[in-house]
């Protein structure tokens, strides 16, 4: 106890040392440096042009709300924003009822092919988005799949599948194996077994898996660019870049656009900040 | 482990597995494979149009092709300087949030946000700090280095490497998160008993810290190396691979030349190209690493 006590006062008495002076020095350098973009884009989606330009670095004179309203209504950004929810969102839920299944069958199974299956799924981790962008488009053009959201949420599943299955199917290798086997002598079928024990169990993985999957739904541009033009469905993602293509010169407007945009993921990583950051780790390390 | 005896367990894993086998090979392994031989034909980009058998020309195409050797030219300048900036970087950060110093959440979350934004978004923030009328030549002008003024992403000298900046600023914040996780992992006695034996702080870094998040640190470089490869929005949002092709990268120069320009042959080209320059990342990496593994044990 007297030794803990000896500690805490020799670090109290430490804390003001040229180390600490130097550290923290160093992090608001760096403050510096990331805040200055976000604090700019903030600042400047509450001015009027002339006062964007007048004063970049200054407060804005009054806090006016008009280039969100503007951006929200005459932008379309409320469309987009919508469009990105619903297509995000299915995402989430396809990608969570398919990998579960999945990876239930390849994690808790034994049979002929497992090895292989279980590789076979991984492959597509390896595939740069880029390198089956003329096939994907050729697919969608011989289906007829133009503005399709049910192909593109499609597209984002399989895209995701890999990474989905490979964390969801290592927690259940972990979950214990006796509750399944009580429910058997039970006389539960399988996919009751799936449905009342192996799904809750892995909520946890689930819910990682879904926010990453979330996020790179949400952020995608590269294929509602390959084949969905029409405004009413575009994500926001895109929605952004065109309103900036149309209409770049409203800075104040974009600036609020910019911000609506990454509201979402903000918000979202605020909440989960635990789980955001540990899937990461968690995935990077598998990988 | 169920180990599947009957027809009928057969027939339920089938079931399991069907709904992933078939998105995932509709839209992942079949475009997989049609793009190799989509690469090696040429095609006006009509469906049922005819596919000509053209062997390797798009290849030979694409390397005398200067925007291609430009673009490539452009991901090494991305590679290197993402390399060399990140992860060193993300590890003094995350050696100074692990110091659990006041405030370090706040610190935390401030370099790692950026890294869960739209890239698009990103790119447009960065784009209106780089514009010539923009707040960085406005706080060039005002603390008197009007001379440096120049309009950042249309001069031919400064626009890449305006790009790599931002692409460098956006992935800081990941590397740091991983290398942070890998920082907890250190036993904190090592620490300790280098305190007793009178270690300083610098030399604990250089002696423990490093040598200990060496796995850690080669991965994150090789993610790094791959995941630069790959940059593509930021591009597309901030100069769309101009003025005149300067900032392309492979994965824009692919994008305009299938999508913009019709060439569609020598789009699949260079998207196998990029694909083989990832999997050398990845064996490479994996024959480093099992190494390191192999040394360390």
């Amino acid at each position: 106890m007297r030794k803990q006590n000896k500690k805490n006062i020799k670090r109290a008495h430490k804390k003001i040392t040229k180390g600490t002076i130097l550290l923290y020095i160093f992090l608001v350098a760096m403050t510096l440096v990331f805040a200055m973009p976000m604090v700019f884009t903030i600042l400047s989606s509450f001015k009027t042009k002339v006062e964007i330009f007048a004063k970049p670095f200054a407060l804005p004179d009054t806090v006016q709300f008009s280039n969100y309203i503007e951006a929200w209504k005459g932008a379309n950004m409320s469309q987009y924003f919508l469009n990105s929810l619903i297509q995000a969102g299915s995402t989430v839920i396809v990608l969570a009822l398919v990998s579960t299944l999945a990876a239930y069958a390849l994690s808790r199974f034994r049979f002929k092919g497992n090895k292989f299956l279980t590789v076979f799924f991984m492959l597509g981790m390896m595939v740069p988005i880029h390198t089956v962008l003329v096939p994907v488009s050729y697919l969608i053009g011989a289906l007829n799949l133009k503005n399709n959201i049910a192909a593109l949420v499609l597209i984002y599943v399989a895209f995701n599948l890999p990474f989905s299955i490979m964390v969801i199917s290592n927690y259940m290798r972990g979950v214990s194996i006796s509750l399944e086997e009580a429910a058997l002598i039970d006389g539960a079928s399988y996919f009751q077994i799936y449905r009342h024990v192996m799904l809750p169990l892995s909520m946890p993985a689930i819910a990682t898996v879904s926010i990453f999957n979330f996020l790179g739904a949400w952020n995608n541009i590269l294929f509602p660019l390959l084949f969905i033009n029409d405004k009413k469905l575009k994500p926001i993602a895109l929605g952004l870049l065109n309103f900036n293509g149309e209409r770049g010169s409203e800075y104040g407007i974009l600036m609020a656009a910019i911000v609506i945009t990454v509201a979402v993921p903000l918000v979202l990583y605020l909440l989960f900040q635990e789980k955001v950051e540990g899937g990461l780790a968690a995935g990077a390390v598998k990988e | 482990m169920n180990t599947v005896k009957n027809h009928k367990m057969r027939r339920t894993v089938i079931l399991f597995l069907l709904p992933a086998f078939v998105i995932y090979t509709l839209f992942q392994i079949i475009p997989l494979i049609a793009a190799v031989y989509f690469s090696v034909v040429e095609w006006n980009g009509i469906g049922g149009a005819a596919l000509d058998f053209v062997g390797i020309q798009n290849y030979i195409n694409a390397f005398k092709n200067p925007q291609f050797i430009l673009s490539l030219k452009n991901m090494a300048k991305m590679v290197v300087f993402s390399v060399l900036f990140h992860t060193p970087i993300a590890l003094l950060l995350a050696t100074a949030i692990n110091t659990k110093c006041k405030g370090y959440r706040a610190f935390k979350a401030l370099f790692f946000v950026p890294t869960v934004f739209p890239l698009t978004a990103v790119g447009l923030m960065w784009y209106f700090v780089f514009m010539p009328t923009g707040s960085f030549n406005a706080l060039l002008d005002k603390i008197g280095l009007a001379n440096m003024v120049t309009p950042w992403l249309v001069n031919p000298d400064t626009a890449m490497n305006t790009i790599v900046f931002v692409n460098i600023w956006a992935g800081i914040g990941y590397y740091m998160v991983i290398l942070l996780a890998g920082l907890t992992m250190i036993p904190e006695e090592l620490y300790e008993a280098a305190a007793i034996d009178g270690a300083s702080k610098v030399k604990c870094f250089f002696q423990i810290t490093i040598p200990m998040l060496k796995p850690t640190l080669s991965m994150c470089i090789l993610m790094d190396i791959i995941g630069s490869v790959k940059v593509f929005d930021l591009v597309f949002a901030m100069t769309q691979g101009g003025p005149n092709g300067l900032t392309n990268l492979p994965t824009t120069l692919m994008y305009n030349e299938a999508f913009k320009y019709g060439h569609y042959g020598m789009g699949s080209a260079i998207g196998i190209i990029i694909l083989v320059i990832c999997l050398l990342g990845t064996m490479i990496s994996n024959k480093v690493m099992s190494r390191q593994e192999k040394e360390a044990a």
